[in-house]
């Protein structure tokens, strides 16, 4: 059986679908016999998710975009000017 | 979104490139209404400062502008668009001074000599339903990403959470794809054990931190 390190290094490649199938099934059976390395599973796809939820939830700030709005105007004035 | 809609976006997208290049102001103004909120929270969500994210947008709409000629399409427009937002937030980065950055090695699991867990390890999973998503937990979690190493922060907003695909990080940042997914996995195992701090505090009788 592998190891629990060995198990860690390859949860990227896992999630991901990439592993060999032999690989995989290994991976499949230490989960079922290591109850540790699957609330480190659980813990690590909660980590990506929850973070992608908040830092998705960045809007540009009203004054911000009015900025930008301005700044935008007033560059293509100068480019249709020239 | 579906495949469709993907292929779809891609081609409208083509198109306004290839009608501003041919001198289409409109298509422009499409282009920088389509890229500057993606742009935008790339910028603050690496530099965290919203003058800077601000100053990166326009500096980078500009360069949009300027240099559409240069572009010739032998990567997507939006990875050409990522770079450049990249570089400009790296060129103001490395003008200000920087936090030392801590050890990403003192953060990845421990491990006995056999290769098995040393540490007890809690499922918080559970408890980050969104009744328990706070304001608070929030803040943890923006500076839980503040923490990240620079090399490895990037690689995380571009591909956990902008959502690009392994191949087109390794693209934007001209990095080999086992790189990119080195550094990804890095970033999730730093971020896991300093929200594992808090969520296993959350989640405990004592209550929140």
């Amino acid at each position: 059986m592998i190891c629990c390190k060995e198990c860690i290094d390859l949860l990227h490649d896992y999630l991901e679908g990439s592993l060999a199938q032999e690989t995989r099934d290994a991976l499949d059976e230490h989960f079922r016999e290591c109850p540790p390395c699957i609330a480190f599973l659980n813990t690590y796809k909660s980590t990506s998710r929850l973070c992608r939820e908040t830092l998705h939830q960045i809007e540009i700030p009203d004054e911000v975009r009015h900025t930008l709005q301005n700044f935008l105007k007033e560059h293509k004035i100068q480019q249709e000017g020239m | 979104m579906t495949f469709t809609q993907q292929k779809e976006d891609k081609e409208i997208e083509e198109a306004l490139v290839k009608d501003f290049q041919a001198g289409n102001l409109d298509a422009y103004d499409k282009i920088a209404e389509l890229y500057q909120q993606k742009i935008y929270a790339l910028s603050f969500n690496l530099m965290r400062n919203q003058m800077d994210a601000q100053d990166v947008t326009q500096e980078v709409l500009l360069i949009l502008f300027r240099k559409i000629h240069t572009f010739q399409g032998k990567s997507a427009f939006s990875s050409w668009v990522y770079r450049i937002t990249l570089n400009a937030c790296y060129m103001r980065m490395r003008s200000k001074k920087k936090e030392p950055n801590i050890s990403i090695d003192e953060l990845l699991p421990s491990f006995s000599g056999a290769g098995f867990q040393q540490e007890k390890i809690r499922d918080w999973s559970k408890s980050t339903e969104s009744s328990l998503f706070t304001n608070e937990t929030r803040e943890v979690i923006k500076k839980a990403v503040d923490l990240l190493p620079e090399k490895e922060k990037v690689v995380f907003l571009l591909r956990d959470v902008e959502e690009l695909s392994t191949e087109k990080v390794s693209g934007i940042l001209d990095l080999t794809v086992p790189a990119v997914k080195s550094r990804l996995h890095r970033a999730r195992l730093f971020l896991r054990k300093k929200l594992s701090g808090y969520f296993e505090e959350y989640g405990s009788p004592k209550g929140k931190i």
